[in-house]
Parts: C-alpha cells; sequence; structure tokens
C-alpha cells in the first residue's frame, strides 16, 4: 500500500502579469488532467497579484518547497509539478548511505570469536582436548 | 623412501568421503531443509540481490536507493530475479550463481523518486585563466523491500 507524500499543490499567479503567461495556460489546459492523474493530490489555484507566480507543495511531514513558474511554458510546469509529486518532504542533502534497514543480521553479526574453536576442545602440547 | 619435509604438502590431508554416502547425506539434509520451510519455521530471511549493477543485501522491510530512473511509477509493486543467496537464522540457500525464480520471491515497491542533491562539477587551472563550473543534478528512486518469500521445491 502506497502512500503519496504530497499533500497539497498550490498555484499562485496573478491573472495580469506577462511572466504568468505560462501559468495560465497550464491552468486551462493541463491542470484538470494532472489533477486525474493523481487522485491523492489537492490542487488549489488563486490568483494574487502583485508578486512572482509561485508553485507551493506542501507534504506530510510538513516541509514546504517553493518553485517559481515565472517564464516557464506549460509543459515545464507539468514536469516540474510531477517530479515535486514523486518527491518525499525529506531534505535534499547529501545521503551518507544509499541503504537503510532496521534489522542489519539475520544470523547474528559477526565478532573475532565467530567460527573459531573454544578454548575447551583445542589440543594445545599440554591441554588435552575435555 | 625415508621422509623429508617435503614429501607430504604442508596442508593437514583431507579424506573426501565415500561419494554414495554422500549423495546420501546430501538427500536427507535437503529433504529436512524442505520440511522446515514448508512448515515454516523460518524466522527473519535476507537475500542477496543484484539490483543496478550492484550486489545488495535486503531483508524485509528495508530501504534502498539507486542512481537512475526506473520505468515504474511511483506506488508500483516490482518483482526481483536474479536472487544469488537467501538465508535465515538455520539455513543459507547458494545460488550458483542465481537461484531459481520458483524457489524465491522478492517483492518491493518504489516509494520515491526524486532528484540528488546538487553536485558542483568545476575544473580550474591556475595562472592559465580556466575555469568551468557546472551543476549536476541526477534523478534517484527509492524502493522498500515489501517481502522475501521461498518455496519448498528444492531437489
Amino acid at each position: 500500500r502506497y502512500v503519496r507524500q504530497l499533500q497539497r499543490l498550490q498555484l499562485l499567479f496573478s491573472p495580469t502579469a506577462a511572466d504568468a503567461r505560462g501559468a495560465r495556460q497550464f491552468v486551462e489546459e493541463a491542470a484538470l488532467d494532472f489533477a486525474r492523474r493523481h487522485p491523492d493530490v489537492v490542487l488549489y489555484i488563486s490568483p494574487r497579484a502583485g508578486l512572482a507566480p509561485v508553485l507551493l507543495a506542501e507534504y506530510l511531514n510538513g516541509t514546504v518547497r517553493e518553485e517559481l513558474i515565472a517564464s516557464k511554458t506549460s509543459e515545464e510546469i507539468v514536469q516540474l509539478a510531477t517530479k515535486l509529486a514523486r518527491q518525499s518532504g525529506l531534505d535534499i542533502i547529501r545521503i551518507r548511505k544509499p541503504f537503510h534497514t532496521d534489522n542489519p543480521s539475520v544470523q547474528g553479526q559477526w565478532h573475532p570469536l565467530t567460527n573459531k574453536p573454544s578454548a575447551l576442545t583445542v589440543q594445545g602440547p599440554r591441554l588435552q582436548p575435555q | 623412501v625415508a621422509k623429508t619435509s617435503l614429501t607430504s604438502p604442508p596442508w593437514p590431508e583431507v579424506k573426501l568421503p565415500d561419494p554414495v554416502e554422500e549423495a546420501k547425506y546430501h538427500a536427507e539434509v535437503v529433504q529436512k531443509v524442505n520440511k522446515m520451510i514448508a512448515t515454516g519455521q523460518y524466522g527473519r530471511l535476507f537475500a542477496v540481490v543484484h539490483f543496478a549493477s550492484k550486489q545488495w543485501k535486503i531483508t524485509s522491510e528495508d530501504l534502498i536507493m539507486m542512481d537512475n530512473v526506473l520505468e515504474a511509477e511511483c506506488g508500483d509493486r516490482i518483482r526481483m530475479e536474479k536472487v544469488l543467496l537467501v538465508g535465515a537464522d538455520d539455513f543459507t540457500l547458494i545460488g550458483r550463481p542465481l537461484l531459481g525464480k520458483d524457489l524465491v520471491r522478492v517483492e518491493a515497491t518504489v516509494i520515491e523518486k526524486t532528484e540528488s542533491w546538487p553536485k558542483i562539477n568545476m575544473r580550474f587551472w591556475k595562472r592559465h585563466n580556466y575555469q568551468k563550473k557546472k551543476i549536476i543534478v541526477h534523478p534517484q528512486t527509492v524502493l522498500r523491500i515489501n517481502t522475501i518469500e521461498i518455496f519448498p521445491c528444492l531437489s
């Protein structure tokens, strides 16, 4: 069972600014398709005048990511939105290990005394095996 | 002929058992392991899987990340073939080099498809007025291993 980590996408743009043309085209043409393809993401579209057009993405762990969509075509915005929809809300920093386990050892962790005969069975010059 | 220090090799001489007896012993061990698997007496299973040109040691419910793009969408279940080794608490099944597909089943789900952190690729030669800077961002996929199952069809 898979839970998408993206909670909502807020599209804020102004209806008159020139750099929000791609956002307006996206809203007219591709927003419905995007919403239908990702039924568990809520898409809010609200007009906001005076500031640059922005795509806000909120994730289930509370992180909020802002992406500028000024002077971008509708296809680029679609690609950006799908990329954000597939991400999770963790910070994009250097991860040290590409794997993570909660149970790293199944047969017991190796220590230097595994697979060695114990002192009771070793035959030394004076010590007889018991 | 007199025995010198080089008549016999320095390692202890090993006597191989009788082939007939050995075959009987092998069959017995195989039957025992089969019965154990059929009754379900194993606890946690781990497997060594060859995936994305790397070999991973995986158990159930653990995360794996790879630096490429998989064609599956987020939330798809994937079955991993190319299993080299499967082990439990008491027994291990070693493949030469792979185990059969009717013996092991490893399932994983695609959780996330993000991009990596922006890596800087810069070249600089001093006193030559030469520098180039490029920021590389490559896509990554995160998988979670759901289950590892074995079926009692050894021979």
